[in-house]
């Protein structure tokens, strides 16, 4: 191109930005004040990445809807970070001496925001409602550890008398569970617990989320829900502690992705991110330091190797898999998040003890050639291109990138990545049909045996699509169990188990990074994402 | 001509089951369903949801009821005075939604598609007065700079898509200076960013179109005569050339309304705008098949009737054309 030209054209892009420029001055002369422009004492504006199906804590599924469900209302007990559930709706509770029975007792001040008490029947009213086929609940299984809670889920059981929940008096709500759960209280304090007012469900009907007809026993009252814009809640003057609430109103504004996210961050209209995109975490780390925050969360990302696959059903070749990538690589090199190079399954904060790291990289490369050499494959001749399937998103593109690059370096074996839709993804790793998954492991609550009876044979979560019933019979041992000691050993028994089969390679524990203004203050956040919006308070000044 | 429509409307009847049918099978076809999650439900849940949704009857059943619910079994129109509720007005019932259990597909429709359609018409406004100005201009100033300016500003607005132009316009009016929001859909100032960039692609297919349209017509015999008889320049430019000369911006009309409306995902995303195009993109990675067959339905109706617009449209301003 002649160079007169490259001018001219530059010549022509500066007069269209220029008229650009011009067409929007001519708009903005009529710009009206905007709310969101000045500083609102004592509002706090979330960013809100999920559009919520419903406020309903019964059918709800994701953290995203219980964000805005947690300000509404609260359960018995609620999650904190790095400790046990504390007191909400419940001031105390007694434990029998089998384990077998929690007696929650309420607090005298509990009050919906009608006015109305927040009774014990209110709770068993809405355990049944969860529990009845009819509601469909997604997230009922939390509540499998009280005695024949499923039996009445799957319809078998029609007489809720039945089922471990009794109120003996307005105040006092007995929980029967069927064996000991160490977890238990983990498992009260998660989203599903959360109370309904039934009568209100009965008189609203499917539309008792909306505002006007929302009724909560939490903090704040659903003032304005505009669907795919924003929610705002304002203080609830009812709340038990209403004293402790120092905000006003808490919006939480519909932002689709971590880019706009990013762009109402830097233009001033929300307070806090959920996350900050991959490439702006060093930028930001450099030029606002006091507003980046990092958090680690229980959540464990993994490969899935298909073991009913050749060559994928040779546990040499899954070894020499998993000791061929360098995580400390991956996490410092292309993440840039603060992640957690994993060896293990169990997030840091659910397993108490770990297996020590292997030392040295090096000698792990070499450990994994000769494994391939063994399983027939030296050099990774002959070894069939596989398929590394991924849900579309950037994050674990430039993961699984990097790991075809360390498996071609180390093993000398090509691989292909596949970029699926994220549901189509789930749906091939779940029929078997695919080579190696990347998945993400979030647990519901933070209990150990969960997370490891996703990969017992008849779990569909099984996605490595293994079996074996020595380790089936730990976990299922580790779950029995009524004493800590002896839970810890049979998890230590089964998650070295896996991790010898290596039907999967962990990868690391991920983190949240995300951006908060410096004058909000009292932010509380589990690893599960459960929130807990008492205490907050901000400091225009 | 209400023949012609008559005829029109009747024959889109089977487009529209064909769209219906391929649409809802499709759906069920493809990997993965609405309860399709990373962390699986167990087998009761699973149960549970199928029979509340009725996905446990056989397909042809549900093929069946939901066509039912489609037809419509009313006629009034009056009702849509008050909102755009088409079970109030045809009881053509979309269902609820598989997403959003406490609302139905109508009550989305209704709450949506007035916002696109907002967002549509000011952008196809930006882009009939700029696109129309600019064309006309570099026609009656052919070979001038002033030629030369409209000619590439129009092929810079075709060559820098929508989602670089939003977010470079947010990045200097919006953080730099700002005079706007960077994001947001509620007051009157929020329309301008995304209606300018939305608009200034269209605003320069229509500019080129117009010149080419304007510069050919500018040639015929008709507008020699209306130049002897002494029509002044700019009676010969409203009146005479644009009437011809806009012929091919009117047949562009149709694809481009269709493409505002069903296109606006991209900015409705940018700009955070609560529209049906961004429901609509959702719904399919939602696997919220009744939202899917809503929005589709919909969709197509609007298209047709686009479509029929502009025949009726090119009819009237060519009378070369008949009725046919």
């Amino acid at each position: 191109m002649p160079p007169g030209r490259d001018k001219l054209n530059l010549r022509r892009s500066g007069a269209h930005l220029g008229l650009m420029v011009l067409l929007l001055l001519a708009g903005a002369c009529s710009r009206p004040e905007s709310d969101r422009f000045a500083p609102v004492p004592n509002v706090l504006r979330i960013s809100q990445r999920n559009e919520p199906s419903d406020l309903d804590p019964a059918t709800a599924a994701l953290p995203d809807e219980f964000f805005i469900i947690r300000a509404l209302s609260e359960g018995l007990v609620v999650p904190v970070r790095g400790a046990d559930p504390q007191p909400a709706a419940a001031a105390s509770w007694d434990i029998s001496a089998d384990g077998l029975r929690y007696t929650f007792h309420l607090r005298p001040d509990g009050v919906w925001s009608n006015g109305e008490a927040v009774t014990a029947q209110d709770f068993v009213d809405s355990f049944r409602r969860v529990l009845s086929p009819a509601t469909a609940a997604r997230k009922a299984e939390l509540f499998f550890s009280v005695k024949n809670a499923r039996a009445f889920l799957s319809g078998n059981l029609k007489d809720f008398n039945a089922v471990g929940f009794h109120a003996t008096d307005a105040r006092t709500l007995i929980v029967t569970l069927d064996r000991p759960s160490l977890g238990f209280l983990r498992y009260a304090a998660s989203g599903p617990w959360i109370p309904v007012n039934p009568r209100v469900v009965q008189r609203e009907g499917r539309t008792w989320t909306s505002p006007g007809s929302y009724v909560g026993n939490g903090p704040y009252l659903l003032q304005e829900w505009l669907p795919g814009q924003r929610i705002i809640v304002r203080k609830n003057p009812l709340y038990r502690q209403a004293a402790a609430i120092h905000l006003q109103e808490i919006r939480f504004i519909r932002l689709d992705d971590g880019e706009s996210e990013d762009r109402s961050y830097r233009a001033g209209e929300i307070d806090l991110t959920m996350g900050v995109p991959e490439d702006k975490l060093r930028v930001y780390a450099k030029d606002r330091p006091n507003e980046l925050h990092r958090a680690a969360l229980l959540e464990t990302r993994y490969l899935a190797f298909n073991t009913q696959r050749e060559p994928l059903n040779d546990s040499r070749v899954r070894q020499a898999l998993s000791l061929a990538l360098d995580r400390q690589r991956l996490v410092h090199d292309v993440l840039h998040g603060g992640q957690i190079p994993a060896r293990w399954i169990l997030p840091g904060a659910t397993s108490n003890e770990h297996p020590a790291l292997p030392s040295g990289y090096d000698r792990e490369q070499e450990q994994a050639r000769a494994l391939l050499r063994a399983a027939g494959f030296p050099n990774g001749q002959n070894f069939p291109r596989l398929e590394l399937s991924e849900p579309v998103s950037w994050q674990s593109t430039l993961v699984l990138e990097a790991i075809q690059a360390m498996w071609k370096q180390t093993l000398g074996i090509e691989m292909a990545i596949a970029v699926r839709e994220a549901r189509v993804h789930v749906a091939a790793l779940r029929s078997g049909r695919y080579d190696i998954g990347f998945i993400t492991l979030i647990p519901d609550v933070d209990d150990p045996v969960a997370v490891l009876r996703d990969f017992t044979t008849a779990s569909p979560n099984n996605y490595p699509h293994w079996s074996d019933r020595n380790y089936d019979a730990l976990v299922e041992q580790a779950g029995q169990s009524g004493d800590p000691g002896a839970q810890r050993h049979f998890l230590r028994e089964a998650q070295a188990r896996l991790l010898d089969a290596q039907p999967l390679a962990p990868l690391y524990f991920n983190t949240q990074n995300w951006l908060m203004r410096p004058y909000v203050h009292g932010w509380q956040q589990d690893a599960l994402w459960n929130r807990y919006y008492p205490g907050l308070w901000l400091d225009k000044r | 001509m209400l023949r012609f429509i008559g005829r029109r409307l009747l024959e889109s009847i089977p487009v529209m089951l064909i769209i219906i049918t391929g649409t809802f099978f499709m759906q069920r076809f493809v990997p993965g369903g609405p309860f399709t999650a990373e962390k699986a439900v167990t087998p009761e849940v699973q149960r549970n949801l199928e029979a509340y949704y009725h996905l446990n009857d056989p397909l042809w059943k549900q093929y069946r009821d939901y066509l039912w619910d489609l037809t419509p079994k009313r006629f009034h129109p009056q009702a849509l005075a008050s909102g755009l509720d088409l079970k109030a007005a045809f009881g053509i019932d979309f269902r609820p939604s598989f997403k959003y259990p406490n609302r139905t597909v109508n009550e989305i429709i209704a709450d949506k598609l007035p916002v696109s359609l907002e967002l549509g018409a000011w952008s196809l406004a930006v882009a009939l007065v700029f696109g129309l100005t600019l064309g006309i201009l570099a026609a009656i100033r052919r070979n001038t700079w002033i030629d030369y300016m409209c000619s590439s500003l129009a092929m810079v607005g075709i060559c820098v898509p929508t989602f670089v132009l939003g977010p470079l316009l947010v990045l200097a009016l919006a953080i730099h200076l700002g005079w706007f929001n960077a994001s947001g859909w509620y007051s009157p100032i929020d329309r301008v960013l995304p209606c300018a960039t939305l608009g200034s692609v269209y605003a320069a297919y229509i500019a080129r179109l117009t010149r080419g349209g304007v510069l050919e017509v500018l040639n015929q015999d008709y507008i020699r005569t209306a130049r002897a008889k002494g029509a002044s320049e700019t009676r010969i430019i409203l009146k005479h050339a644009l009437r011809g000369g806009l012929l091919p911006v009117v047949s562009f009309l149709g694809p481009a309304v269709a493409g505002i409306l069903t296109g606006s995902f991209v900015i409705e995303t940018i700009f955070q705008i609560p529209g049906l195009g961004r429901e609509f993109v959702n719904s399919a990675f939602n696997r919220d098949y009744t939202l899917v067959l809503g929005t589709v339905i919909l969709y197509a109706g609007l298209i047709v009737i686009c479509n029929l617009a502009v025949d009726v449209v090119q009819v009237w301003l060519n009378p070369k054309l008949k009725f046919e």
